[in-house]
């Protein structure tokens, strides 16, 4: 494995780390963020899903250091 | 997702559900990175009923008469699809027990302990199963005793053993 191949997956784990660490209303918010990526897809292949309709405050952004 | 919770809590406030907890995708996201799911999966233990019934009837019933609208499986609270699954096994009893209490902003939820969620993962064995016994274990901070315990209780020693090869 190269350098930079090593440097890109410990970067990949530290992000999921840091995701695992965040508050569970975060984490509930990048949920519906997921939900509104995958929907298309799985609406594309026949599965009916819904996206959860909760407050926008809930779905700002959440930062998480990707160094 | 307050809103769906404090029904929630209602429910169980009016002895319509004796105790729920949040499990699966979203009871797992507690605990780990965010995963994708479209429903709320809240684990109960139910009131017995006349003549020793459990059902999940008068929860829907409720919901129902107050608007809330079914899809599928699910029952639409607040704009979220929420499952109801009875515990149906002692795992499932003993992990509703011992949930965890928490706050999701200003309202109060249980969430399934991470160690349960780990065996009721084992236990049911399907590939997404598997694939979520290892995030767990890569991510979740475990307490190792107390999930050994859960894992001689409940049986499961010969699979959890297939998961640690």
């Amino acid at each position: 494995m190269t350098p930079e191949l090593e440097r890109i997956i410990a970067a990949k784990e530290k992000r999921r780390r840091d995701l695992a660490m965040l508050s569970f209303p975060e984490k509930v918010a990048i949920v519906v963020q997921l939900q509104k990526m995958v929907a298309p897809i799985l609406r594309g292949r026949g599965r009916e899903v819904r996206v959860w309709q909760i407050p926008a405050v809930m779905e700002q952004p959440v930062a998480v250091d990707a160094s | 997702m307050e809103k769906t919770l404090a029904v929630i809590n209602g429910l169980e406030k009016v002895g319509l559900l004796s105790r729920y907890a949040i499990g699966g995708a979203m009871g797992a996201t507690f605990y780990v990175e965010p995963l994708v799911t479209f429903d709320l999966d809240v684990f109960v233990v139910l009131p017995t009923g006349l003549g020793g019934l459990l059902t999940l009837s008068p929860i829907y019933e409720t919901l129902r008469s107050r608007g809330y609208t079914e899809e599928g499986e699910c029952i639409l609270v607040e704009g979220i699809p929420v499952q109801f699954l009875p515990a149906y096994n002692p795992l499932l009893e003993e992990a509703l027990t011992e949930a965890r209490e928490t706050m999701y902003a200003d309202v109060s939820t249980r969430v399934l302990r991470v160690e349960h969620l780990l065996a009721i993962a084992l236990q049911t064995g399907r590939p997404k199963d598997h694939e979520r016994i290892q995030l767990f274990l890569r991510e979740a901070t475990l307490d190792h005793a107390y999930l050994a315990g859960i894992i001689k209780r409940h049986g499961l020693e010969k699979l959890w053993g297939k998961v640690k090869k």
